[in-house]
């Protein structure tokens, strides 16, 4: 597993820190460093956390995603 | 109700199918493709039928549920191979729940085998990447780690009960958008 911490854009507020519970990241000069990324699961809940969406994984499995409604992403593609 | 509209209705549903009562449905129908609608009707329905139990049954929510999940674990997993050992049950159990749910045995770097023992108990980390359960709460927009997670726990201990044997107990340690790791404590 890889990854990449944004080092602009992390705003130092320490939730991935905080919600990690294989203490993957640690806060380093007020930016989150990902220190164990090999014991990484892959949930991506920092991902869903992270306000300022700073990270990056590369090598996770995405799960499949029934609950996306396609009539709404079709909609979207159209504004978007 | 104008007669245009009665005979409508009623071409949509004729057809020339011959139907026999020992004909055997070896694939869904329609294709899932165009199921969709369905699909997100039963997700909705069971999110409903999950928050209107927890409204009613408080925490008794998750005995029922879990009892529910254990007797479907039971039930599936007796026509299984009966192993001792629980890395078989395991590769049978992805198995018996490929398509609803799919999962892989991991561990911390730090330790070196999977079968982990800690302050007195023996246990396998275990990470859910797809899981039909998730799917539904993220689509109601509720919690996960309630009710109908438990239906997966007692699914999951159900079945490896029923194939070696041996008591088990499934624990949540973190629950993700993208995957849950779970931690199956053996007896």
């Amino acid at each position: 597993m890889e990854i990449h911490v944004d080092k602009d854009a992390c705003v130092g507020c320490g939730l991935c820190v905080k919600d990690c519970p294989m203490h993957v990241y640690e806060l380093q000069n007020n930016v989150s460093v990902a220190v164990r990324p090999n014991n990484c699961m892959g949930c991506l809940s920092c991902h869903e956390i992270c306000p300022a969406q700073a990270l990056e994984h590369r090598g996770v499995y995405p799960a499949r995603r029934h609950y996306i409604d396609i009539k709404v992403c079709e909609m979207l593609r159209k504004v978007i | 109700m104008s007669a245009g509209y009665i005979d409508e209705l009623h071409e949509a549903f004729h057809s020339d199918f011959a139907y026999r009562s020992e004909d055997i449905p070896l694939e869904c129908s329609p294709k899932p493709k165009e199921m969709e609608q369905t699909l997100h009707g039963v997700m909705k329905l069971n999110g409903l039928v999950i928050r209107s139990l927890e409204e009613i049954a408080g925490r008794g929510a998750n005995a029922v549920t879990y009892r529910a999940g254990k007797k479907f674990g039971h039930e599936v997993a007796k026509y299984f191979q009966k192993r001792e050992d629980v890395e078989g049950a395991l590769h049978e159990l992805s198995d018996l729940l490929r398509g609803q749910y799919s999962f892989e045995v991991w561990k911390p770097e730090d330790k070196e085998t999977f079968i982990i023992e800690e302050n007195g108990e023996t246990f396998i980390y275990l990470v859910f990447h797809d899981c039909i359960v998730r799917q539904t709460l993220r689509r109601n927009g509720l919690d996960q780690g309630g009710p109908l997670c438990q239906t997966l726990f007692g699914y999951v201990v159900g079945a490896i009960e029923e194939i070696t044997g041996r008591k088990a107990k499934l624990e949540i340690v973190h629950t993700g958008p993208n995957a849950c790791l779970k931690k199956l404590i053996l007896k």
